[in-house]
């Protein structure tokens, strides 16, 4: 598992929405390396405040190109300063990260659930599955979101050619409710399937528990703070099921982001 | 003039051939970073606190951010004494690094178990007593911050185990110097100091404390004027005694801070996570400012602070 500490340059800084980016940065040996849910560690600038790195799940990798995207929303002090990074400017780089989303064969169906923000590590995890598809199988996008502004990678997904479905709390866009009452829908079919999630861990907490109910393989990409990246600091916990029945916890970092569903024992 | 200073540091019974180290529990067992650091460049690596049994730790969020700085609450997290022993430290060993092990526990009983199966190990170099552990028998008050249990721990350990000892002391008290002296007594041979400092963050919208356990440690770069204070102060009373510094150090200008007002040698922390590489970009910040300042070794800096003119 290899990974790299670079300085990569800026060679587009897009705006996606409001308060909404995506860098591209040229990082190759990252590029070359990166799998769908895999995160870098990001430190913009030399500052002791923000001191921390932080970590972003790559939207797509170009190896060809050497490029990475990552996607970022405006919010804070961190992302502002990213959000002030020009084309030809250098950011540290750590990656890359974690473990990755490994296609579950033997299934017609691979339901992607993306809750708000946690689209584009789904995004980049789409677009490789596109590649290895049997015929038999198809990707079926779940995208949720309170409001219809803060739905991340619809485009995208749909360029893929897949099946997609959005809901909005609010009704802004495509039915009415949250993006589980979607996935409940989706499983009432019996038709094999595997699910994969990212976003909030509140919607993953309710994925689990709706896959764990239809006996459907599910690997969920946790959210938690993150100071190092690499197994040092224990600082992204995660609570785990022991077979035995005792608990312990787990690295996000380096036994995650990724888990099966039904190890996490959500706090 | 010599290009080359001296970089070796003599702390006590400890020789160790650079005075820059990674501090407990921010560098992992040192393999998290083997691929990252070379490892056998650093003055040493003190390897996160072990305790008797393996502990699962805290329950999560064990992290937040605050400015220019980070609150932990990990709850000595760590696999256990025996398998650091039969699957860590064989592989720790390979790098030449000097390794140090941070002793923790809940009881003086469970220091002294864990210290003595650490003495009878090949390729540990000392051992430093996390004082900062809460105490099972005091309803869970840190060691370190009462001189007498202090002087208890030190003293028990001292007697079950060979290798130089290290007090690491906290800064959660009114006045260090007593506490320091009381691990002196007791026959620690080297002090660090200091460990991460209380404190608590909210969250305005939630309402919520930011971490599961409430109240926290404060690390990284805010804490280094508290810490310089408090190294600064044992140097004074306690001017025999070798110190290795700790708490915010960033950059190798901060390393040098230390050392001037009396540190032996430095632990770098939160520093590793943000930079991987820190402990190396200060040595070698440190070897420049002694070349071009003309000082013969890191020795002769140590203490040697002066007063404004």
């Amino acid at each position: 598992m290899a990974r790299w500490e670079l300085l990569a340059t800026v060679v587009e800084h897009r705006r996606r929405a409001p308060e909404q980016y995506e860098l591209i940065l040229h990082a190759p040996p990252i590029a070359e390396a990166a799998q769908p849910g895999q995160f870098v560690m990001v430190r913009p600038l030399e500052t002791h405040a923000p001191l921390l790195r932080r970590p972003y799940s790559i939207l797509r990798a170009n190896p060809d190109k050497g490029i990475i995207s990552l996607f970022y929303a405006v919010h804070g002090a961190f992302t502002e300063l990213l959000s002030l990074k020009q084309v030809g400017s250098s950011i540290r780089l750590l990656g890359p990260l974690g473990n990755w989303f490994q296609p579950v064969r033997g299934v017609q169906r691979h339901i992607l659930v993306a809750g708000g923000f946690g689209a584009p590590p789904l995004c980049f995890f789409a677009s490789r599955l596109a590649y290895s598809l049997k015929a038999e199988e198809r990707i079926i996008i779940l995208a949720g979101a309170r409001r219809r502004d803060l739905l991340v990678g619809l485009d995208e997904f749909r360029a893929l050619g897949a099946e997609v479905h959005v809901s909005t709390e609010d009704g802004s866009h495509g039915y009415t409710g949250r993006v589980t009452d979607l996935l409940v829908h989706q499983l009432e079919n019996p038709e094999p399937a595997a699910v994969y999630a990212c976003g909030p861990n509140a919607m993953l907490k309710i994925v689990a528990k709706i896959c764990t109910q239809h006996a459907v393989p599910c690997f969920v990409s946790v959210e938690t703070p993150m100071p190092c990246g690499v197994g040092a600091c224990l600082g992204c916990a995660v609570r785990v099921a022991l077979p035995g029945g005792s608990q312990w916890f787990r690295r996000a970092c380096m036994e995650g982001p990724i888990f099966r569903a039904e190890e996490v024992i959500w706090e | 003039m010599n290009a080359y200073p001296n970089l070796q540091v003599q702390l006590g019974p400890l020789r160790l051939p650079n005075p820059v180290l990674a501090a407990s529990g921010t560098f992992g067992y040192g393999l998290e970073y083997a691929d990252l650091v070379n490892l056998s460049l650093m003055g040493g690596i003190v390897v996160k606190s072990l305790t008797l049994a393996p502990r699962a730790g805290n329950p999560p969020p064990r992290v937040t951010e605050t400015p220019a700085g980070m609150l932990n609450s990990i709850g000595l997290q760590n696999e256990g004494v025996e398998t650091f022993l039969l699957e860590i430290l064989p592989r720790l060993r390979e790098y030449g690094v000097p390794i140090i092990v941070s002793v923790a526990g809940e009881t003086v009983e469970e220091f002294c178990a864990v210290a003595e199966k650490l003495t009878r190990a090949q390729g540990i170099v000392a051992l430093e007593l996390n004082l900062s552990c809460p105490n099972q028998m005091r309803g869970g008050m840190e060691f370190g911050i009462d001189a007498k249990l202090t002087a208890t721990v030190v003293r028990a350990v001292r007697s079950r185990c060979e290798l130089p000892l290290i007090a690491k002391l906290s800064p959660n008290v009114t006045d260090i110097v007593p506490i320091a002296q009381a691990a002196r007594d007791a026959g620690a041979d080297i002090l660090s100091l200091i460990n991460s400092v209380l404190g608590l963050a909210v969250d305005a919208q939630t309402r919520r404390f930011k971490l599961a356990t409430r109240t926290g440690g404060l690390t990284g770069a805010a804490i280094k004027p508290i810490a310089l204070y408090h190294v600064w102060r044992v140097h004074q009373a306690l001017p025999d005694v070798p110190l290795i510094g700790i708490g915010g150090i960033m950059s190798w200008e901060d390393a040098v801070e230390f050392l001037l007002v009396g540190a032996s040698a430095v632990q770098i922390g939160t520093a590793n996570f943000v930079e991987p590489t820190t402990c190396i970009d200060v040595l070698q910040g440190l070897e420049r400012y002694l070349v071009t300042q003309e000082i013969p070794s890191v020795q002769s800096l140590i203490g040697t602070v002066q007063d404004i003119a």
